[in-house]
């Protein structure tokens, strides 16, 4: 957790040449963020009082105050990601960072947003979700001229409803969100809502998929469903922050999806209700309890659930390939593939090779092998008891009874209690000699005709 | 000197001459070897017929094949005991034997007749040899000389082509050993990925189909394998004949690699290679002698021509009155002149012209050639380095590069064990086609060598054919 200066300070940076400084005059200074650390939860220093957000690996933009406007500054930009550590992702962002910071307003604000735009192309904001004038709504050539690159627009409207929102470009938008440019809006409400609960913990991410080739920085913003990295707002475990709760905490998750697929969000340990979308709150009749729900494409879904189960639980996307870093989706399975006296063969064209997968892919959470640079690994993090092996949408909800209220630190490792851990069972072993229903490569009751029969050998060579 | 003396000077001088023109003892191989030297590995000799030194020869044949057979030591056994070569240096002595026996004066012919009738018995003792032969001998001895010389260039180039084709043969050989290595790698692999791919399919892992595509491979590489394995052969059995090797000594052992580039610094020169050829070549400078040798004949084809032979006798007579015994002694001498009264000469001299004019044609066709050969070999040379430098120092370090970042993709579960291998044998395509660079680089090497300071090298620098084909690549991982 990072603490960071508002408008002054060494996070912040001034703008770039390109903009106007007698114009910049008139703005307020954009805050650059330079960590993509979870930065604490910014306590609204006027205007109406919320229970802020925490944006994991994120923080939330500051404003000011102007004639009773919030006034934002958004500066649209290339930035560089750290992704994973070690793992950099050249990206469009806002303000220094992919996603942008979280814009956080209540009920009621009117909201006046600055944007500029560094990029080489032109660009909007798209406001997702919100209630506004039709010509605020940031749809490039529909509602407004694209912002060309130097310039910068003004957006201003009312937040008039409470909710989960996010931003995002609707210019070159394919390559744009496919290069990160994405961020979260949080709209507080003004008072208590019959429909939202009042909260201890409030954590809100995007879901965001990049296409990066291994050895690469740059995504391929062509890539429509082959993506290799999955990210929790564009981190990917093990570099993604742990949701922390108190013990008895009521806990909100806000989870928007900018990917190109639908994400079955999976919580471990507990039981939450959505209690929201970016359509608002959720009828208090319309709420079912489950322990993933799924999040499609372009929407949002607010959890709730009651943190009443101290532990280290996954918080991830149930497609088990969006909790892999980059692996070749077109690799043959080599599980139970007879490797004897082959190997040296393969050894003597190739020396570094070595064997693998031949039992599963588990070997690669601990394998330490030179990957092509800049490459995050398939699966990867060490847990109390070893690798983890994961790496994408993947993290933990981590629940202790000690925990101060605005306590969002990484508490370690889970303590468990003596005799509440899987143990190795002592007894009997299972028979190895017991028979097994099939032998491998054969099907149970398989229908005995083959064409062709077998296959020609190979050219016959003397030795 | 008396004037009796005076007059047999000629005679005696001419007896003289050809007393001297004798068979050279050692068939004219030191005049040879005194044209090569400068062009042939040190130590280098031709063969000796004579028993003592042939025994010697084998012995040192022997002695080289103990080792691996570098490509000086493979001209050297080939100089030695190459049959082929040996066929041509005896030819020279043939020839020279020929010379000699040209030069040798004719027997002067001894005429005796008993001739008897019935008053006389008359007896005919007559002494004649062909004049010609004799006054013209200083000119004969000069000209057979001349074209002796000539012979003994002609031979020294056959010697150089020789070694020429021992030292190109000894280069595609051990080039070709280095292919049958790689070849049997390649193979090797392949026939672990095919064996994998089998293992694939038993399990289920991989389908019939895709089991074949492996086996493609596998198969392809086999039959590459039997390819370079009777390349290897054969290139193999080429030196042997140019060495003179069959039987237990065809079994010699080559080095594992060819010879490495030389530093850019050390490559020959191309400024003076035109230069370098017109004075060294021995093809040009045998003709510069025949050119002579036809001039020089010019003159003789007239004299020749006009006069035949001019046939000399000297008589003494002796005729015994068969009643009185008296004997009447008749001396005198006869001169045989054949009159020019058909032939005066023209033909002969025209075609001696004609021929005096083809063979300047010839000298400045060779020189021009020369030229050319030596610019173009001089360019193939210098391309071929580069080329095989490109190869060497930038196409291999690049196919290693690619199989390190293939390694990479491999550990990172990227690409299959299939697609590492074919990333290796493209790798190890790169390797071959280096030394393929390298083999070119020697062979245009001696090719220019040849054209420097030997003859024409006989294979004109065919056009090269840009290749076209791309190299192997492998299939990207997703
Ligand atoms: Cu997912």
């Amino acid at each position: 957790m990072q603490r960071r200066s508002f408008f002054t300070g060494a996070a912040t940076a001034v703008a770039a040449a390109s903009v106007s400084r007698v114009a910049m005059a008139a703005l307020p200074e954009p805050v650059i963020q330079a960590s993509a650390d979870t930065a604490e939860p910014l306590t609204p220093p006027n205007g109406r009082p919320y229970h802020p957000v925490v944006t994991l690996n994120g923080w939330t933009c500051p404003w000011r105050m102007n004639a009773g406007v919030k006034e934002f500054h958004l500066v649209a930009e290339p930035v560089v990601r750290e992704v994973a550590p070690g793992f950099f992702v050249n990206m469009w962002g806002y303000n220094g960072q992919s996603p942008g910071p979280t814009i956080e307003v209540v009920e009621g604000d009117r909201v006046r947003i600055f944007v500029t735009n560094r990029l080489p192309e032109h660009t909007t904001v798209h406001w997702h979700g919100q209630r506004l004038p039709n010509g605020m709504d940031g749809v490039a050539g529909l509602n407004q001229p694209a912002i060309p690159p130097g310039k910068t627009f003004v957006y201003e409207f009312e937040a008039r409803r409470p909710g989960t929102f996010m931003y995002h470009p609707h210019a070159d938008e394919m390559v744009q969100m496919a290069m990160g440019m994405m961020g979260l809006w949080i709209t507080h409400p003004k008072a208590r809502h019959p429909l939202i609960a009042e909260v201890q913990r409030d954590y809100a991410f995007l879901l965001a998929a990049y296409a990066v080739e291994p050895g690469a920085a740059t995504p391929r913003v062509n890539e429509m469903t082959d993506f290799n990295i999955w990210t929790f707002n564009s981190r990917a475990f093990p570099a993604i922050s742990p949701l922390v709760a108190k013990q008895g905490d009521r806990v909100r998750i806000r989870v928007g999806n900018l990917t190109m697929t639908n994400h079955p969000i999976h919580l471990h340990g507990h039981e939450f209700e959505v209690t929201g979308t970016d359509g608002g709150p959720v009828p208090l009749t319309a709420r079912w309890p489950e322990v993933t729900t799924d999040v499609a494409v372009g929407q949002m879904r607010q959890l709730e659930l009651v943190a009443d189960a101290p532990g280290d639980w996954s918080l991830h996307c149930h497609k088990s390939h969006h909790t892999m870093g980059a692996m070749g989706h077109g690799v043959p399975t080599m599980i139970g593939v007879d490797h004897q006296g082959l190997v040296g063969k393969i050894q003597k064209i190739v020396p570094d090779y070595m064997l693998m997968g031949e039992r599963g892919m588990g070997d690669m959470g601990s394998m330490q092998m030179p990957l092509p640079d800049n490459t995050f690994p398939m699966m990867t993090g060490q847990g109390p008891f070893g690798n983890i092996e994961m790496g994408g949408m993947f993290t933990t909800f981590k629940v202790r009874s000690q925990l101060g209220a605005n306590d969002y630190r990484d508490p370690g490792w889970y303590r468990h209690p003596k005799g509440t851990v899987a143990y190795e069972w002592q007894g009997a072993p299972l028979d190895a000699q017991a028979p097994r229903q099939t032998a491998p490569g054969t099907a149970p009751g398989a229908a005995s005709v083959h064409k062709p029969e077998s296959l020609p050998p190979a050219a016959g060579h003397a030795h | 000197m008396s004037p009796r003396l005076l007059r047999l000077t000629p005679v005696v001088a001419a007896l003289v001459l050809a007393g001297c023109a004798s068979v050279a003892p050692d068939g004219q191989r030191s005049a040879v070897t005194a044209h090569t030297a400068g062009s042939l590995p040190a130590g280098s000799q031709l063969a000796d017929p004579a028993p003592q030194a042939r025994a010697a020869a084998r012995a040192q044949v022997a002695a080289w094949l103990q080792q691996p057979v570098d490509a000086d030591t493979a001209v050297r056994i080939a100089l030695l005991n190459s049959p082929a070569l040996e066929a041509q240096v005896a030819a020279l002595g043939v020839q020279d034997a020929q010379r000699v026996q040209a030069l040798t004066l004719p027997n002067p012919t001894l005429t005796l007749g008993r001739f008897v009738n019935a008053q006389e018995r008359e007896i005919e003792r007559q002494l004649s040899f062909g004049l010609v032969s004799l006054i013209t001998l200083p000119w004969r001895a000069r000209w057979q000389g001349w074209q002796l010389e000539q012979a003994t260039l002609t031979t020294a180039q056959q010697v150089l082509l020789h070694a020429a084709d021992t030292r190109r043969a000894w280069l595609r050989a051990v080039a070709a050993q280095q292919q049958l290595q790689t070849a049997q790698t390649l193979h090797e692999a392949a026939a672990a990925g095919g064996e994998l791919a089998r293992r694939m399919a038993r399990v289920g892992n991989f389908s019939k189909l895709e089991q074949a595509q492996e086996l493609r491979v596998q198969q392809e590489a086999a039959a590459n394998l039997a390819r370079s394995r009777l390349n290897a052969a054969l290139e193999r059995e080429q030196l042997a004949r140019l060495m003179g090797l069959w039987g237990a000594q065809a079994d010699f052992v080559l080095p594992a690699t060819l010879p490495p580039l030389p530093a850019a610094a050390a490559l020959r020169a191309g400024d003076d290679a035109e230069a370098t050829a017109l004075r060294e070549r021995l093809d040009l400078r045998a003709l510069r002698r025949e050119l002579d040798t036809t001039a020089e004949r010019n003159g003789f084809a007239r004299v020749g021509a006009v006069f035949g032979d001019v046939g000399a006798s000297y008589s003494r007579n002796t005729s015994t009155e068969r009643a009185s015994g008296h004997d009447d002694i008749t001396r005198g001498w006869e001169l045989e002149l054949p009159l020019p009264l058909f032939d005066w000469g023209g033909a002969a001299s025209a075609g001696a012209r004609s021929a005096l004019q083809r063979n300047a044609a010839q000298l400045r066709e060779t020189a021009l050639r020369a030229r050319s050969e030596a610019r173009s070999h001089w360019l193939r040379y210098r391309t071929a380095y580069d080329l095989a430098q490109q190869q060497q120092t930038e196409a291999v370090p690049l196919a290693r590069f690619l199989q390190d970042e293939a390694v990479y993709r491999y550990n990172g579960m990227f690409i299959s064990v299939w697609q590492l291998l074919a990333q290796a044998r493209s790798t190890a395509q790169a390797v071959a086609t280096a030394t393929e660079a390298q083999r070119d680089f020697w062979l245009a090497d001696v090719d220019l060598q040849l054209a420097l300071t030997g003859t024409s090298p006989g294979t004109p620098p065919s056009p090269v054919t840009p290749s076209a084909a791309p190299a192997a690549t492998t299939e990207a991982g997703h």
